[in-house]
């Protein structure tokens, strides 16, 4: 396997781009996703993967430091196997090629070459100006001129005027492996950046959509909401606390002296290369106009109940309906099962009527670890939920 | 909706100026001043901003052109697409920024789109303006340079979007095109994107503009002359 360089969308995909596969990153114009492409040449090289480059939109220079501005790091070619095709290259081979044919060939003939040279394993390609030269298969075809026994995996990127229409050309007519659309919500201006993986050929996976952010010089997949619910004292204020780098709590003591959540917890933390924000609502049925409001927009919801009250399932059961009507990813953590007296798993899915594969969590929201585990399945459901 | 002044008592006069949301193709021959009356229709007032995609002339050189014409240059911003292939370790400012060549419109589509954002968020400079949306005039220098780099098929799909996120953004533009360069079929298709078109020609040492498609305006040529970024029509 090859890895994107981005741990959340490798962790999607398997493990990374099997060896010899055909990957595209689908840029819409004007998100800033380049991103991508500079994340796992950074990590093939980093892996010491032989490399040939093909940048017929910049200099090598330029490339250079584009991609150490965007990363904060600079690229590390020396002492590396790795060869570049730049745009003087192609301005020379237009210049020398009388024709269309010839300037093909000639291209051929260079990749050729370098990949013998440095047998390469990772063909990275700025694909949209080969596409405007060559056409698509014409242009496709020049980026599997390198002939050997083992072909090189090719990864390229490429601006992608026509929407889906050409996607589907890169998965039916050139068998591309992974296609990856980075798009934009835009607005008035692009404030919503998100990746759809739209096709895996090694897997069987369903379309799904990300957002991410840009931090650091990396490309972290977002969770921007999920919504932890439960009855009251179930527990989802421990639940938030435990799992959250960063939280607050908006909470009044009640007259058994404990506290109680009457707006909301919130909590915030960057886990498995992901960032996600947690948003606990109250648990007491008066509250129940505060969770439409906080049910929108979610990606998933967790709901702790409290495995030793039986009796608070009804509550637990109308919340789960709330989020069914949502069809969103959800998950149950049954809290305080360092308790004696608590309920089964059975008991449990039969009295919240609970489908087969919504996950059942024994845990303690005050052990970290336990919450962990609830939140990597949530996770992991989100980013492979057939929405 | 808001309306961009141009400063031309002809066109203000008649029509308070362009409505916002307005792209307009500037055809003009070369030794023109096209260019000069272009940057002096999209100089900011106080209040706006203005966003140069140069393709011809490098940042400090656009940002000059707005100095002597007594603006303000933290409220202008320039995409320049010259300096970096001579000076790769060029760095981005939120005010300038610079890609590697006219081929790159991933580059250009992205600084466009960042320099927009930061506009809208305050980020682009200090001394807010306080409109919303902040009134954006833009100009692309020139359409010519960029289809001396990508065919015309694949520069209409990347203006059909720019455009698009010009009206949307409820900005102003202008986009140069030299008309002696080019065919009709290019003109022509360049053309179908636009709300208006202003011509020039230059007769002798004079120079002459006509306006069509943009409402109140006569079609007829006028003299103009441009001297430190204002226009002055000659009788």
């Amino acid at each position: 396997m090859i890895s994107t360089g981005m741990a959340g969308i490798d962790d999607m995909l398997g493990g990374g781009i099997p060896r010899g596969s055909k990957v595209l990153y689908s840029m819409e114009p004007g998100v800033n996703g380049q991103l991508f492409m500079i994340s796992t040449i950074y990590e093939a090289l980093a892996k010491d993967l032989s490399c040939l480059i093909i940048l017929p939109h910049t200099t090598l220079d330029a490339f250079l430091h584009d991609a150490a501005n965007m990363r904060g790091s600079k690229l590390q070619i020396a002492g590396k196997k790795i060869a570049f095709i730049d745009m003087i290259d192609r301005e020379r081979i237009q210049r020398s090629a009388q024709t269309r044919d010839a300037a093909e060939n000639e291209w051929r003939a260079r990749i050729n070459k370098l990949c013998k040279e440095n047998q390469t394993e990772v063909i990275f390609g700025y694909f949209d100006v080969i596409y405007e030269d060559f056409g698509l298969e014409r242009g496709f075809n020049l980026l599997e001129s390198c002939r050997s026994d083992h072909p090189p995996t090719i990864i390229i990127e490429h601006l992608n005027f026509e929407g889906d229409h050409i996607l589907e050309q890169f998965i039916g007519k050139l068998s591309f492996d992974l296609v990856v659309s980075i798009k934009a919500s835009f607005g008035l201006f692009p404030h919503f950046n998100f990746f759809t993986l739209v096709h895996t050929s090694w897997a069987p996976m369903q379309k799904r959509s990300v957002p991410f952010i840009i931090s650091k010089g990396r490309i972290v997949p977002y969770i921007p909401k999920i919504v932890v619910m439960g009855p009251p004292e179930s527990g989802k204020s421990t639940f938030v606390a435990s799992a959250s780098e960063r939280v607050c709590s908006i909470d009044r003591t009640g007259l058994s002296g404990d506290t109680t959540t009457v707006a909301m917890d919130f909590g915030w933390l960057h886990w498995k290369d992901f960032d996600i924000t947690l948003y606990g609502t109250p648990g007491q049925p008066r509250f129940d106009i505060l969770i439409p409001i906080l049910l929108k927009n979610a990606m998933g919801a967790v709901i702790v109940i409290d495995a030793t009250k039986p009796g608070s399932l009804a509550r637990a059961k109308h919340l789960i309906n709330l989020i069914s009507e949502r069809r969103m990813p959800l998950v149950i953590a049954a809290n305080k099962n360092d308790l004696s007296g608590g309920m089964s798993e059975g008991e449990i899915r039969t009295s919240l009527a609970l489908r087969k594969s919504t996950p059942v969590f024994f845990i303690s929201a005050k052990r970290n670890e336990d919450v962990r585990v609830v939140l990597e399945s949530l996770v992991d459901f989100i980013t492979q939920f057939s929405y | 909706m808001y309306i961009y002044k141009t400063g031309i008592a002809q066109i203000d006069g008649v029509s308070g100026g362009i409505e916002a949301g307005t792209n307009i193709l500037m055809l003009a021959p070369s030794m023109s001043s096209a260019e000069q009356l272009a940057y002096a229709l999209i100089k900011p007032v106080p209040g706006e901003y203005s966003i140069v995609l140069s393709t011809n002339e490098r940042a400090a050189e656009v940002v000059d052109f707005f100095k002597f014409a007594g603006c303000d240059k933290r409220f202008i911003g320039v995409i320049d697409a010259i300096t970096k292939s001579s000076t790769p370790s060029i760095a981005d400012t939120p005010r300038l920024m610079f890609v590697s060549s006219p081929t790159d419109l991933t580059g250009i589509g992205i600084k466009f789109s960042n320099m927009i954002e930061s506009i809208f968020e305050g980020t682009f400079t200090e001394g807010e303006t306080g409109l919303f949306p902040p009134p954006i005039r833009f100009c692309v220098n020139s359409i010519s340079t960029l289809l001396m780099y990508r065919k015309l098929e694949v520069l209409y799909q990347f203006l059909h979007i720019l455009t698009a996120k010009q009206k949307k953004i409820e900005g102003v533009a202008i986009y140069l095109l030299n008309n002696e360069s080019f065919d009709d079929r290019t003109l022509s298709l360049i053309k179908q994107l636009m709300n208006g078109v202003i011509e020039v020609k230059v007769d002798g040492n004079d120079n002459y503009f006509r306006v069509t498609g943009i409402k109140g305006t006569k079609a007829d040529w006028q003299k103009f002359t441009v001297n430190k970024g204002q226009v002055t029509i000659v009788p």
